[in-house]
């Protein structure tokens, strides 16, 4: 027992191991002068005197009780400080006790594993690994012995031969794998102890036999989605020798579905950004040539180009500060978001077709008044203005007297809002949230604090919640909801599948206890 | 790939580079494809050597020797010497694998023994003035030279504990040595470019200098004989390796490439055609000695590579 429940032995225990296994040095640093088990001996001590003066005083106080035990005057004086607290009660439970006045910052549950984790793996490591240490010679080698290691040899001419290389040289005389040469170092299995990434990749831009399974890619994360292009062709290349690639220029990624089906709502990933920003795992490589011939062939329908621009003839400017220009719109008038949405569809994103007047509806930019509920404090009204590109929550009543409630105004990119539904239909209002991002989006969230957190772990969403007329309520859901199903943006879509996997575990969970 | 043995066991011909990513990489040498990767904490890799049965490369950097196994996918050593207390410059092999040599920054060229079931230890030590750059066993497996920062050249004879010394060049520091396969040569770089060649052919087998060589406008890194003793490399911070003629030493390649920066290692093929070089640009090239040209490239390594070791096969 005495190995388990000595409080002190085991602070020693753990104190000398942090110290032996360091190699740092830095426990010894952290920890010179705190050996807790002396510490805690000599607090005992004191203890013990202090309490023995206390009953000297005070007899009909019972000091026990602390320790757990009524017999205080047959017993020696027991103090929490003491390795053994009660005899008793330690002999029946568990063999690890609990340190009741344990300082946390002491030995942390988290970093006690982490090492010992470390610790385990590198002994497993090491326990492969054949050390050698120099040993200085311990006397000298004997004549014979010097004769027998270090003998002279008589040195052969060497023969003119073949090389085995050179043959197979000949034989590979050239390597289609070679144009991609310089992504050979971002190969992820290659690499220890970088961050490293993996995708599935469908090789959509060749003939449909070879489509059916995804190349798995493993990339170093700092690669950017040209580099992941470059290195899928070289795997590839490697792979099949025989099928001919194109140019990295000529090809771009999208976003496809497990099958391999490829997203066209979405345009590629933008070739400058690293791989590691994407949350997508499954991505199909696209000749962007035949697509764009593709897509020229089918003009987009209900917007002729001109006409686009031809019908948005002034962009708004107004006196005003001019550090976001969304602030400025009125009403229903055309303005500058649209424009600027219109004008990223033609530029970028080419395969990005409005099709129904449902899309063209929503993708005007719209001004609302509704409230917006908060937890504790009383609803604000604010202006909820949705553009294509961005929800926007304007407060309406500003307070400027009273910091802690000044409403806040929020400005949403529509790439980082995940969702957007109505919650309860009331007798005179509908209320309804919309969920967003932070992560997701970078330019727009330092302007952002939000409410609380609702879901996953790995991306924060936040909600704002609000209150309308039925029928405004039911407008904005489904404007909203028209868009982001337009944008289908990446934050969207992690939010469905965090949805789905929730849904999921739930109905497992009740299957499971109801059979 | 790495378990088919195209680089490892199954055909001896094995290139294997390293560096400062604290990485060694195994290659297919005719694709130039990457067949393995194995780590090598906490330093660059100074020098790698293939050991005599070609199941191990043994790598050397600050502290440590370590031994990797070729035919395996262990990513680890297999062996792990220790002791020395400085950066480790140069290591190899006696031909039978009975015993390693080294030479580092801790003054000292060692020997280290291999043997299994040893009767007796034959490690040695050899303590010279200055920190080693350069460590070469003669052909004839009974000499060792030993050159470094004092630009002394020692010839340590392994039989009888004696040494002698050459100093070519004043205020210098030598970065290599090579003796051609044949032992008639010998060849020494130092950081000033200069390459001294000696005789090493009479008897007693004593260097005779031959030949001073202004083979660099800058540091000298490595120099090699070829197989087939008609070539010497030589390898630079200029960003060149140049290859000389042996019989007339006149320059016969110079080897650049436009991306290449200081030029750490070379080797040749068996058969003194092709010819390794490794970079600081992270690449290793195969060269074509005959027509000049570029005839591989090995990408991979995330930083200059600074030490490559090659075994070919006789077919």
């Amino acid at each position: 027992m005495a190995t388990y429940d000595n409080k002190a032995w085991l602070l020693k225990s753990v104190r000398d191991a942090f110290i032996a296994t360091d190699d740092t040095g830095l426990c010894d640093i952290v920890m010179a002068g705190e050996d807790f088990s002396k510490i805690f001996q000599n607090k005992a001590i004191e203890e013990k005197r202090r309490e023995r003066d206390k009953v000297l005083y005070q007899p009909s106080t019972s000091k026990g009780k602390e320790s757990g035990t009524d017999e205080e005057d047959d017993r020696e004086l027991v103090t929490q400080f003491d390795p053994y607290p009660d005899m008793d009660d330690s002999e029946e439970d568990e063999p690890c006790p609990s340190y009741p006045r344990m300082p946390d910052e002491f030995l942390p549950v988290h970093r006690q594993k982490l090492t010992i984790d470390k610790k385990e793996q590198d002994l497993k490591k090491a326990a492969r690994i054949k050390v050698i240490k120099w040993e200085d010679p311990q006397s000298q080698l004997t004549p014979e012995q010097m004769a027998e290691v270090f003998a002279k040899i008589d040195i052969k001419k060497p023969e003119t031969k073949k090389s085995l290389l050179s043959e197979q040289l000949e034989n590979c005389p050239d390597l289609p794998h070679r144009q991609y040469l310089d992504y050979a170092k971002f190969d992820g299995t290659a690499q220890l102890g970088l961050p490293t990434k993996s995708f599935k990749i469908f090789m959509t831009m060749l003939p449909e036999k070879y489509q059916n399974y995804p190349v798995v890619i493993c990339v170093i994360a700092s690669a950017k989605i040209k580099d992941l292009i470059g290195f899928t062709c070289y795997k590839y290349s490697i792979e099949h020798p025989d099928i001919a690639l194109g140019s990295v220029q000529n090809y771009g990624l999208f976003i496809v579905e497990d099958d391999g089906e490829v997203d066209l709502a979405f345009p590629c990933l933008d070739r400058n950004e690293p791989c590691s920003k994407f949350g997508f795992t499954c991505l199909g490589l696209v000749d962007l040539k035949k697509r764009d011939t593709a897509v020229m062939a089918c003009p987009i329908p209900d917007f002729d180009m001109h006409s686009a621009f031809q019908c948005f003839p002034k962009v708004s400017v107004s006196g005003q500060s001019n550090a976001n220009t969304s602030r400025l719109h009125t009403g229903d008038s055309d303005t500058t978001e649209v424009l600027r949405a219109m004008n990223s569809v033609i530029d970028g994103n080419k395969g990005f077709g409005f099709q129904s007047g449902a899309v063209a509806d929503a993708s005007q930019d719209k001004l609302y008044r509704v409230q917006l509920l908060h937890k504790v404090r009383a609803n604000t009204p604010v202006q909820l203005g949705i553009t294509l590109d961005t929800i926007e929550v304007v407060p309406l009543v500003p307070n400027k007297h009273a910091f802690w409630a000044r409403p806040k105004y929020f400005l949403h990119s529509m790439n980082s809002v995940a969702w957007c539904q109505i919650l309860e239909e009331k007798s005179n209002k509908t209320t309804f949230r919309i969920v967003y991002s932070p992560n997701h989006d970078a330019t727009f969230s330092d302007r952002n604090t939000g409410n609380v957190n609702v879901y996953s772990p790995n991306t924060t969403y936040k909600k704002h919640d609000f209150e309308g007329e039925h029928e405004i309520a039911k407008t904005i859901v489904d404007n909203v909801n028209t868009i982001l199903d337009l944008r289908n943006s990446p934050c969207r879509r992690e939010y469905k599948t965090v949805k789905e996997k929730k849904l999921q575990t739930r109905r497992s969970f009740h299957t499971r206890h109801l059979s | 790939m790495a378990g088919d043995g195209t680089g490892g066991s199954g055909s001896q011909v094995a290139l294997v580079t390293g560096g400062y990513d604290h990485t060694i990489k195994l290659w297919q040498a005719h694709s130039g494809v990457c067949l393995r990767t194995m780590q090598h904490p906490d330093s660059q890799v100074n020098d790698l050597e293939i050991n005599p049965n070609s199941q191990m490369v043994a790598a050397c950097g600050y502290q440590h020797i370590r031994m990797y196994d070729l035919a395996s996918a262990n990513p680890d050593p297999v062996m792990n010497f220790e002791g020395v207390i400085k950066n480790v410059s140069r290591v190899g092999f006696q031909e039978n694998g009975q015993w390693m040599y080294t030479g580092g920054e801790d003054c000292t060229a060692r020997i280290w023994d291999l043997r299994a079931g040893r009767p007796f230890q034959c490690q040695q030590i050899f303590q010279v003035p200055a920190p080693v750059n350069a460590v070469v066993l003669h052909p004839d497996q009974s000499q060792i030279m030993v050159g470094g920062q004092s630009g002394i050249i020692h010839i340590w004879d392994l039989k009888t504990d004696h040494n002698e010394q050459l100093i070519p060049e004043a205020e210098s520091s030598i970065q290599d040595i090579a003796i051609d396969p044949e032992g008639k040569m010998m060849a020494a770089v130092n950081n000033k470019g200069n390459c001294y060649v000696w005789s090493l052919g009479g008897s007693p087998p004593r260097p005779v200098p031959r030949k001073h060589l202004r083979a660099h406008d800058k540091y000298a890194l490595r120099c090699k004989f070829s197989p087939d003793s008609t070539m010497l490399v030589t390898t630079s911070g200029d960003c060149s390796a140049r290859v000389w003629r042996t019989s007339d030493w006149t320059l016969m390649r110079e080897l650049r490439h436009e991306t290449q920066r200081w030029v750490w290692d070379a080797a040749f093929t068996l058969d003194s055609r092709y010819l390794f070089t490794g970079s600081s640009d992270s690449y290793a090239r195969l060269w074509d000695l005959e027509k000049g040209t570029l005839e591989r490239e090995y990408c991979g390594h995330q930083k200059p590579i600074t030490a490559l070791a090659f075994r070919d096969q006789a077919v």
